[in-house]
C-alpha cells in the first residue's frame, strides 16, 4: 500500500530531537545537583577531538536543519552525508571512550549507524508508525515503499522489508504537542544514547577532588 | 546600564577553564546527540 501525507512541511528537526536533548539537560542538572550535594566542584570531561563533533556534524546540519538546504540535497545525498556524519561522530566517540558513559554513546550510535546503513542510509520507520505520529492527516496514495518522510532522516518501510528492524524507530512516545515536544518514534539505539548523554553528564557531579601540586610537595615536606 | 556592564566584566572575569571545558564538552555532547539519534516524528507539522 502506498501513503502520503498531506503536503508535509519539515517539522522544525530540534522538535524531532527534544527526547534526546531533555536527556543532556537532565544530566546536566543531576551532575550540578550531585556536585553540590556531595560538596564538590564540578568536574568537566576533557574530551578529545571535539572540532570532529562539529564538522562531522556539518552534513546532518545542512540536510536537516537548515530550511534553505534541506530542500536542495536528493535524497541519495542525504544518506551518503547521513552515513558519513555518522562515522565521524563514532570516531569521536572511540578517542572519548575512556570517559564515562561515551561508551554507551558510542554503543547506540553503532546501532543506529547499522540500521540506517542496511536500510540505504536513513532510519527506516513503518507507515504505521508515521500514521501514529500523524493521526490527524489525511492519507492518500502517492508515496511508495522506500520514500524518505518528509525532511526527515526516516525512510518509510514496512517491518517486513526492513533489515535489522529490531534496531529501527519503532517505540513509540506519546509526548504531547506541546511547547518543543511532539510525538515520537525512537529506536534501541537512540535509548542507549539517550542514557549514555546522562551518564556523562551525571559523573561530572562525582569526580573525587584533586590535589593540585603545590599542596601535593606542601605535603610531602610536612612528612620529612 | 553601567551597572549592567560591570556586572557582565564581573561574570566574565570568574570564567575559568573550567567553565570553558564545560561549555565545550555540552556543546559537542549536544551536536553527538543530535548527529547520532534518529528519531522520528512523521515528517508532518506539528
Amino acid at each position: 500500500m502506498c501513503w502520503e501525507l498531506a503536503r508535509p512541511e519539515a517539522v522544525a528537526a530540534p522538535v524531532k530531537s527534544m527526547i534526546l536533548l531533555t536527556a543532556v539537560v537532565l544530566g546536566l542538572l543531576a551532575g550540578i545537583i550531585r556536585a553540590r550535594v556531595g560538596g564538590r566542584r564540578l568536574a568537566p570531561p576533557e574530551l578529545s577531538l571535539t572540532w570532529l563533533a562539529l564538522v562531522a556534524f556539518i552534513p546532518q546540519f545542512l540536510a536537516f536543519y537548515l530550511p534553505a538546504t534541506q530542500e536542495l540535497a536528493d535524497d541519495y545525498l542525504v544518506a551518503v552525508g547521513l552515513v558519513g556524519s555518522q562515522v565521524g561522530l563514532l570516531v569521536f566517540a572511540w578517542f572519548n571512550r575512556r570517559q564515562a558513559g561515551v561508551w554507551l554513546l558510542g554503543l547506540g550510535l553503532v546501532l543506529n549507524l547499522l540500521v540506517i546503513t542496511f536500510n540505504g542510509g536513513l532510519m527506516p520507520i513503518s507507515p504505521e508508525m508515521v500514521e501514529k505520529l500523524n493521526p490527524n492527516y489525511e492519507l492518500f496514495v502517492s508515496w511508495g515503499v522506500g520514500d524518505r518522510v518528509g525532511a526527515t532522516k526516516n525512510i518509510m518501510l514496512p517491518p517486513a522489508e526492513t533489515r535489522l528492524a529490531f534496531l529501527s524507530d519503532r517505540f513509540f512516545l506519546p509526548l504531547p504537542k506541546w511547547w518543543m515536544f511532539h510525538p515520537v518514534a525512537y529506536s534501541l539505539g537512540d535509548v542507549f544514547i539517550a542514557v549514555g548523554a546522562f551518564w556523562l553528564l551525571w559523573a561530572m557531579g562525582g569526580a573525587k577532588p584533586q590535589t593540585s601540586p603545590s599542596s601535593r610537595s606542601s605535603q610531602l615536606l610536612k612528612q620529612c | 546600564m553601567k551597572h549592567n556592564i560591570h556586572h557582565l566584566k564581573v561574570t566574565l572575569g570568574r570564567l575559568d577553564q573550567r567553565h570553558v571545558r564545560l561549555g565545550l564538552a555540552v556543546l559537542s555532547l549536544v551536536l553527538f546527540v543530535l548527529g547520532a539519534g534518529a528519531p522520528g516524528s512523521g515528517g508532518g507539522p506539528s
